[in-house]
């Protein structure tokens, strides 16, 4: 199973983005600046898009998804309750893995933003996917958000799964680091060695590399156990 | 000061609160009451019972920019420039400043390359600077701003909190879910269902929340 980026090319009055590369089973993490083209990279690569030149061909991919940045694009119902059914599932089941503490009447849209993030992710992690990618599946989250997030993207054990995000905290297992620089799409490697490439690291994980020190992973236990190891 | 006084609206319960002048940042679970409490900051909404008093004013009556945590619901007109200047055009400012304010704090906030764009053709990330951009256009004394970081990435949010620290505007409260950016505020204000559990300054208050997920990475992998 493997997504593969050929020469692809997408050219805008303003700005332009040149992509190749394999993406393979496992947790790929893409960062890049504001308006670099991350989004963008994800419409292309869920086939909503097409690039003006290269190809972009998928091998064993049968069920793919994409979930947009903005939760709220994703909206179909009018209540809770429709929104959960319009996903065949149960509202309040849904709501309590979700942790949300509203009655499955409200408006889906009266529910705050991150509320409403929880909700929509609750819903397309229910279900698996040969390829899963995700437009920024952190933002709005809280902290416990994140975490709980992270835990269900980092559980999947089969499948290609994208993360574009800019998350600067609380990340899955990550197998693969790919980032947008200058307008061309590199791909940093496997973990932990990515960490030495990344130039969109967070700080904190810049500092720990300055200092020859590479977490195994990125999940929180890695960064930390990393940065106690710096204190020996 | 910002003074809420036996506040309640909705879920949110506030019996009295003191915020001095300076950066204030909302923590809190989703859900917790972060963007009503912004919005009562920000004269949008107003208490069912009790006040707030911002220096002697009702938020209504101070001059107060605002971003709200959904993107597109900041923007109003088709291009960025438009956007940008419509604060200053909406109070008769003439053409000529207009577009040197429009210009200089495009520049301030790195996005003097998008002023002919199309709002509709911006990321999020972009929209997100424009709605923080027009907020501050025109100096007011009260910046509220509701999670404008979650689609910036960590330069632009550095840009951010350079920009916000030199806007000159006496109070700055905002959320968000960045306990890095949190750490770097004069005091928090920690929200949970519709309560203000823990106020102070920020070793005050994440001292509170060290065993929760809330507690800055940074700071764990310091101590």
């Amino acid at each position: 199973m493997k997504l593969v980026l050929d020469s692809v090319a997408l050219a805008r009055p303003h700005w332009s983005l040149a992509a190749s590369g394999t993406f393979g089973p496992g947790l790929h993490l893409v960062s890049g600046d504001v308006g670099s083209g991350k989004s963008t990279l994800a419409l292309l690569m869920a086939g909503l898009s097409a690039p003006n030149r290269g190809t972009i061909t998928r091998e064993g991919i049968g069920q793919a998804m994409l979930s947009f940045q903005f939760p709220e694009f994703h909206v179909t119902g009018l209540t809770i309750t429709d929104e959960c059914r319009s996903w065949n599932l149960e509202p309040e089941t849904t709501l309590a893995s979700a942790g949300i503490a509203v009655p499955a009447e409200r408006p889906v849209l009266s529910l705050s933003r991150g509320e409403l993030k929880r909700l929509h992710l609750a819903c397309i992690l229910s279900r698996d996917y040969d390829l899963l990618l995700l437009d920024e599946p952190f933002s709005s989250l809280d902290c416990p958000g994140k975490e709980w997030a992270a835990h269900l993207i980092g559980r999947r054990r089969s499948g290609i799964t994208v993360v574009f995000t800019h998350e600067q905290s609380i990340f899955p297992h990550t197998d693969r680091i790919w980032e947008i620089r200058g307008g061309v799409l590199a791909d940093c490697g496997d973990l932990p060695g990515a960490l030495r490439t990344w130039e969109h690291a967070p700080v904190l994980l810049r500092r720990l590399v300055a200092k020859g020190t590479i977490p195994d992973d990125l999940t929180q236990e890695s960064i930390v156990e990393a940065a106690c190891r710096t204190h020996e | 000061m910002i003074a809420f006084e036996n506040v309640r609206f909705r879920a949110l319960a506030v019996p009295s609160l003191a915020l001095p002048a300076g950066l204030t940042t909302i923590i809190g679970p989703n859900g917790a009451g972060k963007s009503t409490f912004l919005k009562l900051c920000a004269g949008i909404a107003e208490p069912d019972d009790g006040s707030i008093i911002i220096d002697g004013q009702s938020p209504r009556k101070t001059e107060v920019g605002y971003v709200n945590e959904f993107p597109d619901r900041n923007l109003l007109f088709s291009t960025v420039h438009d956007e940008l200047a419509s604060p200053l055009r909406f109070r008769h400012t003439s053409c000529a400043e207009t577009e040197r304010e429009v210009r200089a704090c495009a520049e301030r906030w790195g996005i003097a390359g998008l002023l002919e764009r199309e709002v509709r053709d911006l990321s999020g990330g972009e929209k997100c600077l424009v709605a923080l951009a027009t907020a501050c256009i025109t100096r007011p004394r009260v910046l509220v701003l509701d999670e404008y970081d979650s689609h910036l990435d960590s330069g632009r949010c550095a840009v951010a909190e350079r920009v916000l620290r030199s806007s000159g505007a006496d109070y700055i409260v905002r959320c968000t879910q960045q306990m890095e950016t949190a750490a770097n505020s004069d005091r928090l204000v920690f929200l949970e269902k519709g309560r203000v559990v823990h106020f102070g300054e920020p070793t005050t208050v994440f001292a509170n929340l060290i065993d929760t997920p809330f507690y800055p990475l940074s700071w764990r992998c310091r101590s």
